[in-house]
């Protein structure tokens, strides 16, 4: 789904901000429980309305840092039929991280508000 | 149209899409978690009334590059990092308010337990109400000091997520409580007490065998990537199976042994002493653990 990039450069802008944060989203869509790759790109498609798509190859990239890092661990499901689905599960240490770089956003969002001076403006 | 998805034809294509790429267990690894996904795109492309062949084709097209998701993720430690060396630059020093919170507690719990044991051996009055206080007292210690600790973030690990930390803190002062229920016993055998003591032992195992099955790692990533370049940094256990499998025997032997004098001293010289049996059982096993964890590896020498 390449048509998201064709667009003008505001949409490029804010997808390149929503893809420095793609670890921290993967880690809060498992926070709602074990998941694998189709279904985490999914609900954040759900997420953005469709708007902008996070590649999955860029998921996978994500995937594999986060389980390297011992924030998911992944497993096999036991599907009979089709292919076997690879699911991640949320670590201790990645729910402790998810906290900090939510903390973070929270921090910045509301400083980069104030420095752009976005209140009062739609 | 809601056919069952063209999966033969799923299969052929990522197939081809592999085919450049070594077969490592990596690979394979990889197209089959890729394989799960498109499967279940597939689907949703023909839920939507793509012919099955066309949503077998576009959910590959839409999947991108896979030679770049086969490179190497970003930098693993380099080699020459030293565990010392990291262990300084990520330091979390122990909060304050919590060492002083741990140090007062302790301090509490060590003059609660010399009281209770002092009573118990007759040098100062006994007072039933006064050790039931101590008891209650001494088991919400632990159970708090337990919980609090594991709340902790440390240089090495995340703190456990709160309602963890409160289980194993629960778990804790089960276990205590059993051992509590071990003073009522010494006053006279009672059929109710033993009922007790026996629920919450195994209450306290369940919680325990709960919590350890469904633990997962809270270490920080610059810990699992280093222990994972290197590892010789894991412990004797890890290395040699053989040794772990010995210790658990050893173990069964020494609770086995524990458990019967237990219970012939219970009998002949009655239930006021017969509990050190199990003490030492239980300090003759953490000897053994010590011995096999670090022992032999010391005295073989350039081992490590």
């Amino acid at each position: 789904m390449t048509q998201n990039q064709g667009g003008d450069d505001s949409d490029v802008f804010a997808a390149d901000l929503l893809r420095g944060h793609t670890d921290t989203i993967v880690l809060g869509v498992l926070r709602r429980g074990d998941s694998y790759g189709f279904e985490i790109f999914r609900a954040i498609r759900e997420a953005t309305g469709g708007a902008y798509e996070i590649k999955e190859a860029t998921l996978y990239a994500s995937y594999r840092r986060l389980e390297k890092d011992g924030l998911v661990e992944p497993y096999w499901g036991d599907e009979t039929q089709g292919g076997r689905r690879k699911y991640y599960r949320l670590t201790d240490a990645g729910r402790a991280v998810y906290r900090r770089n939510v903390d973070a956003w929270v921090l910045t969002r509301g400083v980069i508000d104030n420095l752009l001076d976005t209140t009062g403006k739609a | 149209m809601n056919a069952a998805i063209d999966s033969e034809l799923l299969h052929r294509l990522l197939d081809e899409a592999f085919a450049p790429y070594p077969v490592t267990a990596e690979t394979l690894d990889l197209k089959q978690e890729v394989r799960g996904n498109l499967t279940a795109r597939a689907a949703e492309l023909q839920a939507a009334g793509a012919t099955a062949a066309d949503a077998a084709r576009s959910a590959l097209a839409e999947l991108g590059d896979i030679g770049a998701l086969l490179g190497d993720v970003d930098g693993d430690a380099p080699a020459d990092v030293s565990w010392a060396a990291e262990e300084r630059r990520h330091r979390v020093r122990p909060k304050p308010a919590f060492a002083v919170r741990v140090a007062i507690l302790a301090g509490v719990l060590a003059v609660d337990v010399v009281l209770l044991v002092l009573q118990f051996a007759g040098v100062i009055p006994r007072d039933e109400l006064w050790i039931v206080g101590q008891l209650v007292a001494a088991i919400v210690l632990v159970g708090w000091i337990v919980a609090d600790a594991l709340r902790q973030e440390t240089t090495t690990n995340y703190p456990v997520p709160r309602a963890r930390a409160l289980g194993f803190g629960v778990a804790s002062s089960f276990l205590v409580a059993g051992a509590a229920t071990l003073f009522p016993l010494s006053w006279g055998v009672n059929t109710a007490w033993v009922v007790i003591l026996g629920l919450f032992v195994i209450i306290a195992i369940g919680l325990f065998v709960f919590l350890g099955v469904t633990a997962t790692n809270r270490a920080k990533p610059w810990a699992v990537r280093l222990q994972a370049s290197r590892s010789d940094v894991g412990d004797r256990f890890e290395k040699d199976p053989a040794a772990a499998a010995r210790f658990g025997i050893y173990t069964v032997v020494i609770f086995a042994v524990a458990f019967i004098a237990f219970v012939v001293l219970s009998f002949t010289i009655g239930w006021a002493w017969s509990w050190l049996a199990l003490v030492g059982g239980f300090l003759v096993m953490m000897l053994v653990l010590a011995r096999m964890l670090f022992g032999e590896s010391a005295s073989k020498g350039g081992d490590r």
